[in-house]
Order: C-alpha cells, then sequence, then structure tokens
C-alpha cells in the first residue's frame, strides 16, 4: 500500500490526474487552495458590529415565532424566538441573542440565501455591554443519558448543522438510543480557502472531541471516527493529542475536493458507500461537522446557545485575511471591511468557498449558523461559454460518477426525462465538473435548472395523475353499477325463460296474424333496439326506477280506458290512429301512452270482463297490431332524430354506431334481442294464458289441447309452421313491448337530458 | 444557446480551455511532421498551408453565414487538427486542389452542417480523406516515395511547382512516386506473391533498420505519448485501438505468415499510429464513457484490420472510424458508469 502510494505520487507529479487513484471516490479535482491567505493568521478578537441582523429562518425548516418586542433590552444567550410548532413534528429551532443590547426593528432583510429572498428579522443593537445570562439553557452539566434528552438540549441551544445545509441538528439524532453504531467528524474542509474548521481543530480540538463524546454517549455509538484532509498537519496533530486516550479515532484522508462531502467522506473512512437515496442514519452513521461538535459541548457542558461562530474571511481582494469567532448577525461589509479590502468591495461576496458558495444579493447580510467562510474574490474575465467537446473531463472528475456531458446535452435540449434517467438527483453541486471543463460551460447551473424544472414536472404530472384517477374511479363506479344492473337483468330473464320453457305451448293460440305486419313490426322494433342500444348507457340506469314508474303509467291508463274500453271499444282505434304528426316527440309520448293503455287494456278487459276475453284479446290484438307497428315505426324516427342529435353532442363510441349502420343492421344483428323480445312476449301471453285458463275454464283449454298434442306428438310440417306463426306473434308482442318502453325511454331521457 | 444569465459556483476553474487543448495536440503532431518533411520532402509543408487557408477561408464564411461570432470560434484550433488530420492522410505530391475540397468538404460537410463544433457526428478529417479517397482514387494512391528510395527529396520550389502545375521541368517524376507498403503488398497478394517476399523487398531500402513509414509512425508515437502524459487524450483510445489490433495481427500473422502481415509491421505501416493518437482521440465524435472509449478504440482496430486485409480499400482507417461513429451513441448508452451510491 504503502509503495503503491508513493508511486502513485511519483507519477502525479507527471500527471496530476494520477492523484485520483489515491482515494475511494472517483473523480475528484485537485483546485488551488488559497488556505494560507487566513490559516497562517491567529483568530481575530471578536468584533461588536453597530447592527446584529438575526433572521429567524437561518436553517432549514419552518420560522419560529418572535418572542421579543420592539424596545426590548435583552441580553447574551436570550431567547429572542422560539418554535411556535412542535419541533419534533416541524423543523424548526430558536433563535438567541449573540449580545447585549436593544431590540431596534424587527422587520423584512435580504436573506444570504442563493435565491436573495427577504425575510423578517430581529435587529439588535448591541450596547457594547455584553453581559450574558450563564446557563440560559439550564442544563447540569451532566452527559445526557438518552437520544432524547440530547435532542431537547440541541433544539433549545438552536444547533443546526454548521457544515452545509444548515439541517437542525436534533433533527438528524434518531429518538432510540443504539441506531447509531458510527459517529463520524467531519474535518475534511475540503473547499479552498475556508480554514475556520481547521483553526477550531487547532484552538477547540478538546470541545470537539468532548462534544463527539458526549453525542457517542447519549446515543450508544461505539466508534468515533474523524477524517482530516492531509493539508491541515496542525489540526492533526491538535486533534490526535486531544483524542489521545479516548475512543476516538483520527483518520487523515487524502487532499482532494470534495472529501468533505457527506457520502464522499463516509466513504473514505469506513468504506461502506452509501446507498442511493438513503440517509446515513439508514446505515447506522451520523457524520457531523467539526464546529458542530464544538457547539453541542459548549450546549451540554454550559448551557450556552449557539449565537457565534468561527467565520473565515477571505479572497483575492483582501489584504489581510482572518478568521474570526464571530456574532451571528454580523454583516458580511463589516467583516470584509475589516480585512482592508484592496479595492473597494463593489463585487458581490461570496458566502461559502469558491466551489459550492453563492454570491450574496447583498453585501450587508448577515452570517447566520451555516456561513462558514466570507469570500471576497474581485470578479475575473470569464472565459466564453463554447460547445461542449465531449471530451469526458467532467466525468472523469464528478465524484458521483455521472455523466455531466450527457446530462448537459439533455438539460440544454430540455429533455429532463432523460436527464432524470442520468440520476442528476444524484448530483451533489459539488461543481467539479464545472471545474474542469474546458469549454467553460456552467454546468452547475444547468443541473440545478433542470432539477427544478423536473421537480416542477413531478408536481404537475402528480395532479394530472390525481384528477385521472379521480376520473378513472368514477367510471369505474358507473361501470360496476350497470354490471350490477346488467347482472340483475340477467338473473330476470332467467327467470322468465324458464316461465317460457313451461308455456311455450300456449302461444299457439295467438296465431292467424299478417306475417307481413308482423315483419314489419319486428323490423321497427329492432331498429328501435338497435337505435336503444347506444342510448343504454345512459337509459339503462333509469330503466330500474322506470319500470315501477311505466307500471304506475300503465295502472291509471287502464283505468281510464277500462271505462272507454267498456262503453267505447271500437272507437278507440281511428283516434288513437290519428296522430301521425312529423313531431315525433310528442308521436312518441302518444305511443308510449297508447302501450300503456293497450296494456292497461289488456289487463282491465282480463280483469273486468272476464266473459268474452277471448273475443276482447281478438280484437285488441288486432288494434295492437296497427297500434304497434305506427308506434314503433314513429318511435323508431324520434330515436333516430335524437341518435343524430346526441351523435353530435356525444362522444365517438355512440358515432360509430350512427342512426344509418343502426337501422341496416338490425335484422342481422338483433337476434339476440329478438330473442329476448321473444321471451318477453312469451311471458306476456303466458300471462294472459294463465288468466284465460283460470277464468274461461276448460272450454279454451280443450280447445287448445289437441293442438298442442298434435304439435308435440307429429312435428310435422304444421307444428313447425305453428312454431314459426307462434315466433312472428311473439315477436310482434315484442315489438309491441319495445315500443312501449322505448318510448318511455324517450320520455325518460327528454327529462333527462337537461340535467345532464 | 440558452443559457442561463445567473452566473453561480463554482467560481473557480482550473484554467484549461478548448484552444489549450487543440494547441497542445497541434504540438504533438510536430515530431511527425519534422520526420515527414525529412523523409518525404516539402510537399507536406505546402499541403498544410494549402489546407490552413482553405480551412479559414471555410470557417469565416460557415460563421458569418450561420450568424456566429467568428472569432472566438475560428480560434478554437479546431478546424487546425481537422486539417492537420487530413493533411498527413493526403500524398504529400499530390496536386493542390485535391486538400483543398479535401478541407473544404471535411469542415463544410463534416462539421459546419452539422452545427459546427461539437455538434458533428462524424469525424470531419476523416469524413474529407473518406471523400477523396472515393472521388480521385488515383490521385489518393500515388504516394510520393520516400527518400530511401530516391535519395534526395524535392525541395520545396519543386514540390510547390509540382504540386500546382503537376510537373517539374527536367525531372522524371516516375522515381518520385509510387505505392504505399499497404498498397505494395495488397497487389503483391494479388499476383500470387506471399507478404513475406514483399516485405522483403521493403526492406532492402531501410533508414536504420525501419521504413519511412514506421519512422514516421514513430514520430506520431512520441507525440502521442507526450498527449497521453499531458493528461489531453484518454488512455483508453491508444490503448483500446493499439492492443486490439496488435493482438488480432499477431493471432493471424501465427495462423499464416505468408498471407497476413506480422504484428509490428501492422502497427508502423500506413495510419495506424496517426489513428490511435490523433483521429480517434477526437473526443466530439468518440464515445465518452470509460468503457465506451475502449470499445470505441478495439471496434476501429477490429474494422481496420478486417477492412486492410479483406476489403477494397488499402488503409481501411477512415472507413473504420466512420463505421464507429455512428456506433456511439449505442456505445455510450450501454456503457453508463455505476453511479455513486447505486446498484447495477
Ligand atoms: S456538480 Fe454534480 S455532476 Fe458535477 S461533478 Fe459534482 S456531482 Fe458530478
Ligand atoms: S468537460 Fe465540458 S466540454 Fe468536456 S465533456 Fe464535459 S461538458 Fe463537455
Amino acid at each position: 500500500m504503502n509503495l503503491l502510494s508513493s508511486v502513485i505520487k511519483l507519477v502525479a507529479k507527471f500527471n496530476p490526474a494520477a492523484k485520483r487513484w489515491m482515494h475511494s471516490f472517483n473523480g475528484g479535482v485537485f483546485p488551488k487552495y488559497n488556505k494560507s491567505l487566513s490559516a497562517s493568521q491567529p483568530i481575530r478578537k471578536q468584533i461588536i458590529p453597530e447592527r446584529l441582523i438575526l433572521p429567524l429562518q437561518q436553517q432549514v425548516g419552518l420560522t419560529p415565532e418572535v418572542k421579543v418586542q420592539v424596545g426590548d433590552k435583552v441580553k447574551k444567550n436570550q431567547l429572542l424566538a422560539q418554535p411556535s410548532k412542535d419541533p419534533f413534528k416541524a423543523l424548526s429551532v430558536p433563535v438567541h441573542a449573540p449580545t447585549s443590547g436593544t431590540i431596534v426593528a424587527i422587520e423584512p432583510v435580504t436573506l444570504p440565501h442563493p435565491s436573495g429572498l427577504q425575510d423578517q428579522a430581529i435587529i439588535l443593537e448591541p450596547d457594547g455591554q455584553d453581559e450574558s445570562i450563564d446557563n440560559v439553557l439550564g442544563v447540569d452539566g451532566s452527559i445526557p443519558d438518552s437520544p432524547l434528552a440530547l435532542k431537547a438540549i440541541l433544539l433549545n441551544a438552536g444547533i443546526v448543522g454548521m457544515g452545509g445545509a444548515g439541517f437542525p441538528t436534533y433533527a438528524k439524532i434518531p429518538n432510540q438510543a443504539g441506531k447509531i453504531h458510527t459517529l463520524l467528524i467531519n474535518g475534511a474542509e475540503c473547499e479552498p480557502f475556508i480554514t475556520c474548521d481547521d483553526l477550531l481543530m487547532q484552538t477547540q480540538a478538546g470541545d470537539i472531541i468532548q462534544g463527539a463524546l458526549i453525542t457517542a454517549e447519549a446515543l450508544g455509538a461505539e466508534r468515533i471516527i474523524c477524517g482530516i484532509e492531509s493539508n491541515k498537519p496542525a489540526a492533526i496533530k491538535a486533534m490526535k493529542q486531544a483524542a489521545s486516550n479516548t475512543k476516538v479515532e483520527i483518520k487523515v484522508v487524502e487532499t482532494v475536493y470534495p472529501m468533505g462531502g457527506q457520502k464522499q467522506l463516509t466513504l473514505e473512512l469506513t468504506g461502506v458507500e452509501m446507498p442511493h437515496k438513503a440517509h446515513a442514519v439508514d446505515v447506522g452513521m451520523l457524520m457531523m461537522n467539526v464546529a458542530t461538535y464544538a457547539a453541542i459541548y459548549h450546549a451540554v457542558k454550559f448551557g450556552e446557545p449557539l449565537t457565534s461562530r468561527l467565520v473565515t474571511v477571505s479572497g483575492l481582494g483582501l489584504k489581510q485575511p482572518y478568521n474570526m469567532n464571530v456574532m451571528m448577525g454580523t454583516p458580511f461589509s463589516a467583516l470584509a471591511r475589516e480585512a482592508s479590502p484592496k479595492s473597494e468591495l463593489n463585487y458581490p461576496l461570496v458566502m461559502g468557498g469558491p466551489m459550492m458558495g453563492f454570491k450574496v444579493a447583498n453585501n450587508d447580510v448577515p452570517v447566520i449558523k451555516t456561513t462558514n467562510c466570507i469570500l471576497a474574490n474581485p470578479p475575473e474575465p470569464v472565459e466564453m461559454q463554447m460547445p461542449c467537446i465531449r471530451c469526458g473531463d467532467c466525468m472523469d472528475a464528478c465524484p458521483v460518477n455521472l455523466l455531466p456531458q450527457q446530462m448537459y446535452w439533455h438539460s440544454q435540449a430540455h429533455e429532463f426525462d432523460k436527464v432524470e434517467k442520468l440520476n442528476v438527483f444524484d448530483c451533489i453541486e459539488c461543481g467539479c465538473c464545472s471545474y474542469v471543463c474546458p469549454s467553460h460551460i456552467p454546468l452547475v447551473q444547468y443541473y440545478r435548472h433542470a432539477k427544478s424544472e423536473i421537480k416542477e414536472i413531478h408536481a404537475e404530472r402528480e395532479a394530472v395523475e390525481l384528477a385521472k384517477q379521480r376520473h378513472e374511479f368514477r367510471l369505474a363506479r358507473i361501470e360496476r353499477e350497470k354490471q350490477e344492473r346488467e347482472a340483475r337483468l340477467k338473473a330476470k330473464k332467467e327467470a322468465v325463460k324458464k316461465q317460457t320453457s313451461k308455456s311455450s305451448e300456449a302461444t299457439a293460440d295467438t296465431t292467424k296474424k299478417p306475417a307481413s305486419a308482423a315483419a314489419a313490426a319486428a323490423k321497427a322494433a329492432a331498429a328501435k333496439r338497435a337505435a336503444a342500444k347506444t342510448k343504454t348507457s345512459q337509459s339503462e340506469g333509469q330503466e330500474t326506477n322506470k319500470v315501477p314508474s311505466a307500471r304506475m303509467k300503465a295502472i291509471e291508463a287502464a283505468k281510464q280506458a277500462a271505462q272507454k274500453s267498456a262503453a267505447e271499444k271500437t272507437a278507440s282505434q281511428p283516434e288513437e290512429s290519428k296522430p301521425k304528426q312529423a313531431d315525433t316527440k310528442s308521436a312518441a309520448k302518444q305511443a308510449a301512452m297508447m302501450a300503456a293503455k293497450k296494456r292497461a287494456q289488456a289487463k282491465a278487459q282480463k280483469s273486468e270482463e272476464p266473459t268474452d276475453l277471448t273475443q276482447k284479446t281478438a280484437e285488441t290484438d288486432a288494434s295492437k297490431k296497427e297500434d304497434a307497428r305506427k308506434s314503433a315505426m314513429q318511435a323508431a324516427k324520434a330515436a333516430a332524430k335524437k341518435r343524430a342529435e346526441a351523435a353530435k353532442t356525444k362522444n365517438k363510441e355512440t358515432e360509430s354506431l350512427s342512426p344509418d349502420a343502426a337501422t341496416e343492421k338490425p335484422e342481422t344483428d338483433s337476434s339476440g334481442d329478438k330473442r329476448k323480445a321473444a321471451m318477453e312476449a312469451a311471458k306476456a301471453a303466458a300471462k294472459k294464458r294463465a288468466a284465460a285458463k283460470s277464468q274461461n275454464s276448460d272450454k279454451t283449454e280443450e280447445q287448445i289441447k289437441p293442438v298442442d298434442t298434435s304439435a308435440e306428438q307429429t312435428e310435422t310440417d304444421t307444428s313447425v309452421d305453428k312454431r314459426k306463426a307462434a315466433m312472428e306473434a311473439a315477436r310482434k308482442r315484442a315489438a309491441e313491448r319495445k315500443a312501449k318502453q322505448q318510448a318511455e325511454k324517450q320520455d325518460s331521457d327528454e327529462q333527462q337530458e337537461n340535467p345532464q | 444557446m440558452n443559457q442561463p444569465t445567473v452566473s453561480s459556483s463554482p467560481y473557480a476553474h482550473n484554467n484549461q480551455n478548448v484552444r489549450k487543448v487543440m494547441l497542445q495536440v497541434q504540438i504533438a503532431a510536430f515530431p511527425a511532421l519534422l520526420a515527414h518533411i525529412y523523409l518525404f520532402g516539402f510537399g507536406i509543408v505546402i499541403q498544410w498551408m494549402l489546407a490552413l487557408t482553405t480551412a479559414l477561408a471555410v470557417e469565416y464564411f460557415m460563421l458569418k453565414l450561420r450568424g456566429r461570432p467568428v472569432l472566438p470560434f475560428i480560434t478554437d484550433m479546431s478546424a487546425l487538427i481537422t486539417i492537420t488530420g487530413l493533411v498527413f492522410c493526403i500524398p504529400p505530391d499530390a496536386p493542390w486542389w485535391i486538400v483543398v475540397t479535401g478541407s473544404a468538404f471535411a469542415l463544410i460537410f463534416g462539421k459546419h452542417l452539422y452545427g459546427g463544433l461539437g455538434y458533428n457526428p462524424f469525424n470531419p478529417a476523416m469524413l474529407g480523406y473518406a471523400f477523396l479517397l472515393i472521388s480521385f482514387p488515383v490521385q489518393m494512391t500515388q504516394w510520393t516515395m520516400p527518400v530511401e528510395f530516391t535519395q534526395h527529396t524535392l525541395d520545396f520550389m519543386q514540390s510547390a511547382q509540382y504540386i500546382f502545375t503537376g510537373h517539374i521541368p527536367d525531372v522524371s517524376l516516375d522515381m518520385y512516386t509510387g505505392a504505399t507498403p499497404l498498397n505494395e503488398m495488397r497487389t503483391g497478394l494479388s499476383q500470387g506473391q506471399p507478404i513475406t517476399d514483399t516485405l522483403s523487398k521493403d526492406m532492402q531500402t531501410t533508414l536504420g533498420g525501419l521504413n519511412s513509414w514506421a519512422w514516421i509512425n514513430l514520430a506520431f508515437l512520441l507525440g502521442g505519448l507526450w498527449m497521453l502524459y499531458s493528461g489531453v487524450i484518454s488512455w483508453q483510445y491508444p490503448i483500446g485501438f493499439l492492443g486490439t489490433l496488435a493482438i488480432i495481427s499477431f493471432v493471424f500473422n501465427q495462423v499464416d505468415p505468408e498471407l497476413y502481415p506480422p504484428m509490428d509491421v501492422v502497427l508502423l505501416t500506413g495510419g495506424t499510429m496517426l489513428a490511435a493518437f490523433f483521429i480517434i482521440t477526437d473526443p466530439v465524435t468518440a464515445s465518452t464513457t470509460p468503457k465506451g472509449k475502449l470499445i470505441y478504440a478495439a471496434g476501429i482496430a477490429v474494422l481496420v484490420y478486417v477492412i486492410r486485409n479483406w476489403g477494397a480499400f488499402p488503409d481501411g482507417i477512415a472507413f473504420a472510424i466512420l463505421l464507429m461513429n455512428i456506433a456511439v451513441p449505442l456505445i455510450d448508452q450501454y456503457t453508463q458508469p455505476r453511479v455513486f451510491g447505486h446498484k447495477r
């Protein structure tokens, strides 16, 4: 291993890329570190600025609630703002006063955030006394015995991750002890220029180690590993000294950017490659920055909240770069002025390092808990962006092993789905790719853009998906209801079939009817049925509740008809056949009425005039035939018209069953319907027969019987003919019935159409 | 280009740029250029200057036509690399219009019509070369004989005269032109002469044990090694290409030395080294994934060998490269590296 590394070092002298073989993750870059600018200087004495700007929102999560008023006198460490909700549910941390003074305002200020947005902040005017409240957290200095106890202290102290995103530290810690087996200390500090962690390790190594030990004790972690980059020998020495006789292991890691990345350092220290999308906690590890450990120590031991931090003020534009333990809320500009800038600070300062930092929108933004460095690099002429030459340098540099050139290509083409497939969300935005790109393409910028685009697309897609699901659910419900209805209908039919088979012989008596009329009626009925098909989806819903109403109608009509028919049986015929107007709607209605009447007549005759029933049925049959045909035709017309209307407005499926096709087809495809109708007719006939049987007694029975027997016995032409005739009769009846139904349906359809 | 306007991190750069990369490639070609002048005369210098003039004119015209800023793109030096690659493939004393049409074709059809640098799927130099080879096969295969045959090379003025007028007064030109060794092997084979005979005939006239072609190839190798060392090109290209070619030629030579030339001859004839370090390393048209680069290079090697030995052209490098250019998107897609934290 040693031989290998020395060989690599030799090679690296000629080809710097060889240094990449020395660490466990892919790529990485070796920028000019410029660390000595500030690291060579001693830590400066704290300055108390004229105003401290304390943004309420200093970290990931919710804004805490202000607990002070303008004009209040506060002391150092006093609580200024506190989470309003249960912080264990919604991320939020309190804000404390960094020094004593007066609250002069609570107003929106520009935040040190890439967006440059404004948010509420407490403005504190220091009085210079720096009076403090000791042990404001009320701790007894003992080590918390459970993760929850530790979490409570960390929350009250307002400690957030001080290395990067500022995730509230308490929220990183699991609730149960023993979940974390390895505690990692991030002392890599891989960004150029920044030296605050370096100096912290040099000066407060003991605090860091103690903080780590406290955390490990509370969490039940067995191992503590600290990784420090090899370019900080003084820090390594101090930390090793402080860690001697403790279980903290100090590991020196290669100096390569981005060694300080959480996943990169974890891999380097433990050999565990954190799985995609997993958090360190999921693999039993917890990594925190050295400054965070020091803050933990101060909170747990002395009850001190997080009100100041070590900040590097450096850059090529400053004559005297330095590190200082800066109060939260100190404006950047005040700190930069302390470093005697070489030229006027008319360019934006950078918060963070040159690789991952961002230009602040306003140089007066305050130091917050995550500010590790203030960088004053005068603007340099930017090289023109050239097209990507696919050289692959970016890919060789990417620590996550992505394909930056491909992601760039697709981002530029706005093919964001492809960018996502290339795992753009694994990109840690370290900037290595942009750093090496010979075409000077701001690659990271493209990925940030792509990420936000993709998120937006996803949000949109989710919304659409939700709407679609709702729609589908509705369709499914309708479909289900339809099927249930059909099932019920089928069951009914089955029952009818049984009956029919029993009384099929009975149909024989309704024989002598002109075939042509029957055929015409059948045709019309078929046409109607075909037409009805297109409507089934809507009308079936009404069918179920239509039946009783139709019956009611029929009963009513029957009463009337009974009276009428009793008085003038024959007169009704011409009257009813009159309405031949083109107004199909009324015709349909009339047809329905007629049909209902007829039915009622039949019933009424059955019940009221039992003696001459046969006669009457014969009569009514004749009239029915005629009426049925007419009404059927009219109904068919109406249906056709309706359909034409409906086809215009309704979907294409109905269109495919357009009137022409429907009227042409029925003979062939309505066989099933015919059977249905025949069955129904048979049922009706059976009913009649039953009535006849019971009321006409032996006479009719005797008349029928011989026919039956002959039909049964011989099964010759006559029987066939008879059967045919029976079928035709059945058909006719079916047609009649259908016409009635159709007419009723149309009525109800009309009623329904408007609300639809 | 729709580039975002807000500039964001990183605010640091390693100060590499396209121009520097291209310049390094150009510098790496110098040893070969010098060797070429020594062995074949000043023809190549004239050709190179002709090509450069053509390139500048074409670049200017095309950039104007495409509405692009002329200065930054004309100085990106990518055209220089293209014509350098092309000029080495053209017979040094070929008529002037050969190189002019070749470079113009390469730049216009190979680069600008696809959207300029970075967007071309085919290697422009090879596209130009293939175009010339198909259009003017006679002129393209009549090579200037190297110095070991002619004992002295044409001087600058003679070359210029020959290139522009097609003849030089008082000089018999037959002596100066002939076929390349690859061509000779091919004709030899077709006349039933085993490779070994052709080669031994060649070997009578050598320069320090190697013929001129080998010297040129070695010069390219030198420049290539320097580029490798300075990180301008990826190691996968030359290793994949030369390695595969070496293995195939070794195996076939063992099978039948009469029919298949030995390994060192394969590696040091024609444009082998030129291709290995200067042509297939053109990143725009090559595969970009680490594994993909190897596959791409190896694929070219196989095709080169196949075309040289069984194809219709004496040196199949141009066609091999163009064919593999087509396969690049596919190779890239199937050789994506494993992303950190992801399972394969
Ligand atoms: S910014 Fe993203 S793509 Fe670029 S090197 Fe870093 S991780 Fe890779
Ligand atoms: S480094 Fe730049 S030019 Fe090279 S492949 Fe990546 S994006 Fe393209």
